[in-house]
C-alpha cells in the first residue's frame, strides 16, 4: 500500500500523521477528521485554492482523514500531504505515489517554509520514506545523513515531479564547514581582568559552571559575552542536536558553529526559562543547549525560576510535563551567573563603601540557594579596574582565537580520558570517578588534607575543588593532579559571598 | 409589469439558460422540478455532476443584480430542495448548484447580459 504522510511536531521529535482521503458524491466540500487544530482545518481553503492554479476542480464530498486519530495536530504543516492525498485520490497524481510531505500552501501555489524540517529529515530516515519539503527548508533538513529529501518552491513543481514529468533534485548531505565565527568581544578587547580571563578559560576547558561576583561596571556582562568565543566550535553531533531544537521551535535556523548563548533577563518566567506551555515548546535551556545560559543579575531572578533550574543543570536533559502531554529536551548548558556582592552593590569595591548593613548583605546572599550554589564550580570575583588599566591603549591580551586553541586541546584530553565513562568534560565527573580516576598525587592529597579544615570545605566542596584543579591540570597538559592545580582551584571559590 | 408578465418573463429567462448550458455541452434532465419546500429551474448533467441551475431574470435598473438576488434563504432552500431531488434520483456522484443572473436591457430587443456563477456553495460549507 502506498501511504501518504504528513507529521506533527512533539517535542524535537517529528511523529507521522497518515493522510487518509475519500471522495464521495454531493455538494463539493472538504471535512478534516483527526484532531487537527485550527490552522489545519484552515488548510481546506488553502488546499482548494492551491489546487485550483494547476486547473484542478474538486467535486463531491472529500473526507480527509489523519491517523493516528487520537494524536493532536497542528500547524499548517499538513497542508501539503493533504493537497497530495486529495490530488492523488483524485487521479491528477498517479496512485503509486508515497513519501512524507510537508509545507504551508500559499494561495498561489508556493510552498511556504515551516516549522520542524531537521525533525522531519529524522522521522524520513527512520521510516525510509522519501521527504518532501518547501525550498526554505532545504538547507536545515540537508544537515540529516543518509535521507532521500526533495524541496520545492510550489507545488507545480511538486506535481511534475510526482508524475514523472521533470525531477526534482535530491538534496545532497551537507555541514556548515567547521570554521568558528568570531564572536564579539574579543579577549584581546577586554582589558586587564587577568585573573577572571584565567578563570574563564577554566571554565571553557572543563565546562564547569561560572559565577561572576562584582561591583556594577566592573564588566562583568562583557566578560560572559566573550565566554562564547573561548569555547570549542560545536561538533557535528552537537551540531545538529541544537540545530534540531532551533528547527523545532521554528527559530531562525541560522548554521553556524559557535555555540549558542542565550542571556537571559531576570524577569523571566519558570516556562520561558524551562520551556512549558500549552504547546511544550522548549525553554532558554534547551535553546542554550550545547552553549552558554547567561543569567544576569541572578540575585534578582524569582526564587522559583532558579530552583527550576536544579534537575536540568544535574541532569543536562528537561522534561515538560504538561496536560498535553510530555516533552524531553536537551538542556546541557553552561551556566553562567552574574551578581552585585551585596545590594548596594560596591561590597569590597577597592573605590567605594559599601553603604549596605550586615543583615542587608546577609540576606541577599541568602537569596541563591545551597542547592544552586552548589551545582557552579568556579566563582570569580570581578575587581574593579584601576585607573591605569583602563587607560592602557594597546591590547596586551591574548585573543579569542589563542585561548580557544588551548581550551579544545584540553577538552581532548578529557574526552580521551573519560570517553570510556560515557562522560565529556571534568564538569560531568561522579563522585565515583573523581574517588578512582581523577589522578590526584599524593603530594596534592597530602596538601588538600591540609588545607581542607581551613578552607572549611564540605564533601561536595571537595569534589568541586577536584574537578576544577583536573581542569587546570589538562590545560598544563599534566597527567596527575598536583599541589599547583589544587591551590588555584582554591582560589576560585568566590571569597565572602559564598561564605556561608 | 403585471403579475402574467412577470411569470412569462422568467420562462423567457428559464429557456434561455437552458439554451445555453446546452450550447456549453450540458445535458438537460429535468426542468421546473417541484418540491414541497420550492422549485427547481433546470437540472442537467456536467460530464460527471449533476448540476442544479437556478436562473434569475431582472429588468434593468434594479437596485439588485439578479445573482445577487439569491441570499442565503434562498441557497438553503435550494440545497434543500437538491438534496431530495438527489435522493430521489439515487444520484451519488457530485452535485453543485449554479446561478444564472439575465438582466434585459429595457425590453428584448435591447438584448441581455447573463452572469453565470458555478458553485454557489464554494468555501461555504
Amino acid at each position: 500500500m502506498n501511504r501518504i504522510y504528513g507529521l506533527t511536531l512533539r517535542g524535537i521529535d517529528a511523529l507521522p500523521v497518515e493522510v487518509e482521503v475519500c471522495v464521495t458524491g454531493g455538494l463539493f466540500s472538504i471535512s478534516i477528521v483527526g484532531l487537527a487544530d485550527t490552522a489545519v482545518k484552515e488548510a481546506r481553503e488553502r488546499v482548494r485554492i492551491a489546487l485550483g492554479t494547476l486547473g484542478i476542480k474538486l467535486k463531491g464530498h472529500i473526507a480527509v482523514n489523519l491517523a493516528p486519530a487520537d494524536l493532536p495536530k497542528e500547524g499548517a504543516l499538513l497542508d501539503l500531504p493533504m493537497a497530495v492525498g486529495i490530488a492523488r485520490e483524485a487521479g491528477f497524481i498517479p496512485k503509486d505515489v508515497s513519501g512524507i510531505f510537508m509545507g504551508e500552501l500559499a494561495l498561489d501555489g508556493r510552498l511556504r517554509k515551516v516549522k520542524g524540517g531537521v525533525p522531519a529529515a529524522f522521522l524520513s530516515r527512520e521510516m525510509g520514506l522519501p521527504l518532501f519539503i518547501p525550498r526554505g527548508n532545504a538547507q536545515e533538513a540537508s544537515m540529516v545523513q543518509g535521507v532521500e529529501v526533495y524541496s520545492c518552491s510550489n507545488i507545480a513543481e511538486l506535481f511534475s515531479h510526482l508524475r514523472g514529468e521533470s525531477r526534482l533534485k535530491k538534496l545532497d548531505f551537507s555541514l556548515p564547514e567547521a570554521k568558528v565565527v568570531e564572536v564579539e568581544p574579543d579577549f584581546a578587547d577586554i582589558k586587564g581582568h587577568v585573573a577572571a580571563k584565567r578563570g574563564m578559560e577554566i571554565a571553557a576547558a572543563g565546562h564547569h559552571n561560572l559565577a561572576l561576583i562584582g561591583a556594577p561596571g566592573s564588566g562583568k556582562t562583557m566578560l560572559a559575552k566573550a565566554l562564547r568565543g573561548i569555547l570549542p566550535p560545536l561538533s557535528d553531533e552537537e551540531l545538529i542536536e541544537v540545530m534540531r531544537i532551533r528547527s523545532a521551535r521554528g527559530a531562525s535556523i541560522e548554521v553556524e558553529r559557535a555555540r549558542p548563548f542565550r542571556p537571559v533577563h531576570h524577569t523571566a518566567s519558570v516556562v520561558a526559562l524551562c520551556g512549558g506551555g500549552s504547546d511544550l515548546r522548549p525553554g532558554e535551556i534547551s535553546l542554550a543547549h550545547r552553549g552558554v545560559l547567561f543569567l544576569d543579575e541572578i540575585t534578582e531572578f524569582r526564587r522559583d525560576v532558579l530552583e527550576a533550574l536544579r534537575q536540568p543543570l544535574e541532569d543536562g536533559c528537561i522534561t515538560v510535563s504538561r496536560a498535553a502531554g510530555s516533552v524531553v529536551y536537551p538542556a546541557s548548558v553552561l551556566l553562567v551567573t552574574a551578581s552585585n556582592p551585596c545590594p548596594c552593590g560596591y561590597l569590597g569595591d577597592s573605590a567605594r563603601n559599601c553603604t549596605c548593613s550586615p543583615g542587608d548583605i546577609e540576606r541577599y546572599s541568602r537569596k541563591l540557594s545551597g542547592p544552586i550554589l552548589d551545582r557552579i564550580d568556579l566563582r570569580l570575583q570581578i575587581p574593579r579596574l584601576t585607573p591605569d588599566e583602563l587607560l592602557e591603549l594597546d591590547g596586551t591580551g591574548e585573543s579569542s582565537f589563542e585561548i580557544r586553541q588551548r581550551v579544545i586541546k584540553a577538552r581532548e584530553l578529557q574526552i580521551e580520558r573519560w570517553s570510556s565513562f560515557g562522560v565529556k568534560c571534568n564538569a560531568e565527573l561522579s563522585e565515583n570517578m573523581i574517588k578512582k580516576h581523577l589522578g590526584l598525587s599524593k603530594n596534592g592529597r597530602a596538601f588538600l588534607k591540609s588545607l581542607g579544615a581551613a578552607f572549611k570545605l564540605t564533601g561536595r566542596g571537595f569534589s568541586r575543588v577536584l574537578k576544577v584543579a583536573r581542569t587546570i591540570a589538562d590545560l598544563a597538559g599534566d597527567k596527575t593532579v598536583d599541589e599547583p592545580h589544587l591551590a588555584e582551584a582554591l582560589a576560585y571559590r568566590g571569597g565572602f559571598f559564598f561564605e556561608r | 409589469m403585471d403579475k402574467k408578465n412577470k411569470k412569462d418573463l422568467g420562462r423567457w429567462g428559464e429557456d434561455l439558460a437552458a439554451s445555453i448550458v446546452s450550447r456549453m455541452g450540458y445535458e438537460i434532465l429535468m426542468r421546473n422540478v417541484t418540491f414541497r419546500g420550492g422549485e427547481l429551474d433546470i437540472v442537467a448533467l456536467d460530464g460527471d455532476e449533476l448540476v442544479i441551475l437556478e436562473v434569475r431574470v431582472r429588468t434593468k435598473g434594479k437596485v439588485q443584480s439578479p445573482t445577487e438576488s439569491v441570499g442565503p434563504r434562498k441557497v438553503k432552500r435550494l440545497l434543500r430542495a437538491g438534496s431530495l431531488l438527489v435522493e430521489r434520483l439515487e444520484w451519488d456522484g457530485p452535485w453543485r448548484l449554479d446561478v444564472m443572473g439575465i438582466t434585459l436591457g429595457g425590453d428584448v430587443a435591447k438584448g441581455y447580459e447573463c452572469e453565470y456563477i458555478k458553485d454557489i456553495t464554494l468555501g461555504m460549507i
